[in-house]
């Protein structure tokens, strides 16, 4: 095991490029680059035990929040639900497959890929199973975690009920409340998850690759 | 050690941007991470050259995004069509001004700020300009983080239209201006990737 014997560990800034060596930290810290500020790494708490809780219910509030609708709306007695899906397949049918992509693609599929990929790697890891996959999948989480727009899709989930209202009755669905839950957890869970944390765990399940390290 | 900071490049060395192993890069000037198999390099490449095409293609997205209509309604044979400003104008009209605030910063201020910002910080790199580091490098986070939102108008359009079809009462069509928004949040992205951070320590008095 390469990392048993080394109290400190060498970082590069991923902002500023300043190498640093940093010595092992108390659960809860953070280290912050000493050149340009920027957040180095930290040692959360509980750090695999916690995401993994919170990925578990964001994968089951996530199944829930796209199969239910998330509201029904009622206008001159006609109803109509929709679900988060419905609203990218609607584009579909009226001949705009490229804007159905654009909701579909960064409002549902990269943020459920996150969300599984994640529990994948989070149950590897905190059960010791050693299952494959687990550096490619995390090399992908982490690529397209800026193109996960749950957060964006739930704004505008609230900006078109505000609109609704004044043209129909609405009624929510079960879906809109586990999509607010839903974004709650999964921000929950990407900040108490530290890719450092997962790279150092999923590198010492695999023997070989001995860290190269940055003794001058 | 907070005096003397040391550049990873000048000892020859690289974080990979996937994972964060420190790698000893030598002479060469890219190799796989030896622990994610990522591509390591020093810099990013062509990052300025890239980063400006980016921008200037997602500047001429953000003309149409704000001035084409967003929606088209049809109300029992009646069209109407919808942009950003006039969505803005009729929440403020109706009193709601929180939202009218929500859909003007995320659809008009936003990605303007986060354009400026970029071409900033890449004329300071051009320049080779050594000031301001740090603030330029939390700038450029803060950008990074904020293009995002700029998509709320697409998700909004989405659900209005699932949600609107009613045969001959009414129905909600995406307008020309949905997809401009989808590709401006995509090209600032792209641009802000593109832009390498280190470039702004790079330089010195
Ligand atoms: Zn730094």
């Amino acid at each position: 095991m390469a990392t048993e014997e080394r109290p400190s560990i060498c970082f590069v800034c991923h902002e500023c490029d300043a190498l640093q060596q940093v010595s092992a930290i108390k659960p809860g810290n953070t280290v912050n680059c000493l050149c340009c500020g920027s957040k180095l790494f930290s040692n959360p708490v509980n750090g695999i035990e916690k995401p993994l809780a919170l990925i578990v219910a964001a994968a089951i509030l996530f199944i829930v929040a796209n199969v239910y609708p998330v509201m029904t709306i009622n206008i001159a007695g006609i109803e109509r639900a929709a679900t988060l899906t419905d609203s990218a397949m609607i584009f579909i049918e009226l001949g705009r497959p490229e804007l159905a992509a654009m909701v579909w693609i960064p409002g549902v599929l990269i943020p459920g890929f996150i969300i599984f990929g994640l529990f994948y790697i989070l149950f590897s890891i905190r059960f010791n199973l050693a299952l494959p996959y687990t550096r490619p999948l995390l090399v992908w989480a982490s690529r397209l975690l800026p193109w996960a727009m749950m957060d964006v899709f739930l704004l505008g989930v609230l900006v078109a009920l505000v609109k609704l209202v004044a043209l129909a009755s609405v009624f929510l669905g079960p879906g809109f409340y586990a999509f607010v839950v839903l974004v709650l957890a999964y921000a929950a869970a990407t900040a108490s998850l530290e890719p450092h944390t997962l790279w150092q765990a999923l590198g010492e399940q695999s023997d070989g690759q001995r860290e190269a390290c940055c003794e001058r | 050690m907070s005096d003397n900071i040391v550049r990873a490049k000048d000892l020859g060395m690289a974080g990979c941007h996937t994972c964060g192993q420190v790698v000893r890069l030598m002479e060469k000037k890219h190799c796989v991470c030896p622990r994610c198999g990522s591509d390591v390099h020093y810099r990013k490449n062509n990052s300025i050259t890239r980063a400006w095409a980016l921008l200037i293609s997602a500047f001429i997205m953000y003309i149409p995004a704000n001035t084409e209509p967003i929606m088209y309604t049809t109300s029992l044979g009646q069209q109407g069509s919808d942009t950003i400003m006039s969505g803005v104008i009729y929440f403020l009209s109706h009193g709601d001004w929180p939202l009218a605030l929500v859909i003007f910063s995320a659809s008009v201020l936003v990605p303007i700020a986060k354009m400026i910002t970029i071409a900033y910080i890449l004329i300071m790199v051009q320049r080779g300009s050594a000031r301001r580091q740090a603030e330029n490098t939390r700038l450029y986070i803060l950008a990074e983080l904020m293009g995002k939102w700029s998509m709320v108008d697409v998700f909004v359009v989405a659900l209005l239209a699932a949600l609107i079809q009613l045969g001959t009462l009414t129905t909600i069509e995406p307008g020309p201006a949905g997809m401009a928004f989808a590709s401006m949040v995509i090209l600032t992205m792209f641009a802000a990737m593109a832009l390498d951070p280190k470039l702004i320590w790079d330089q010195t008095e």
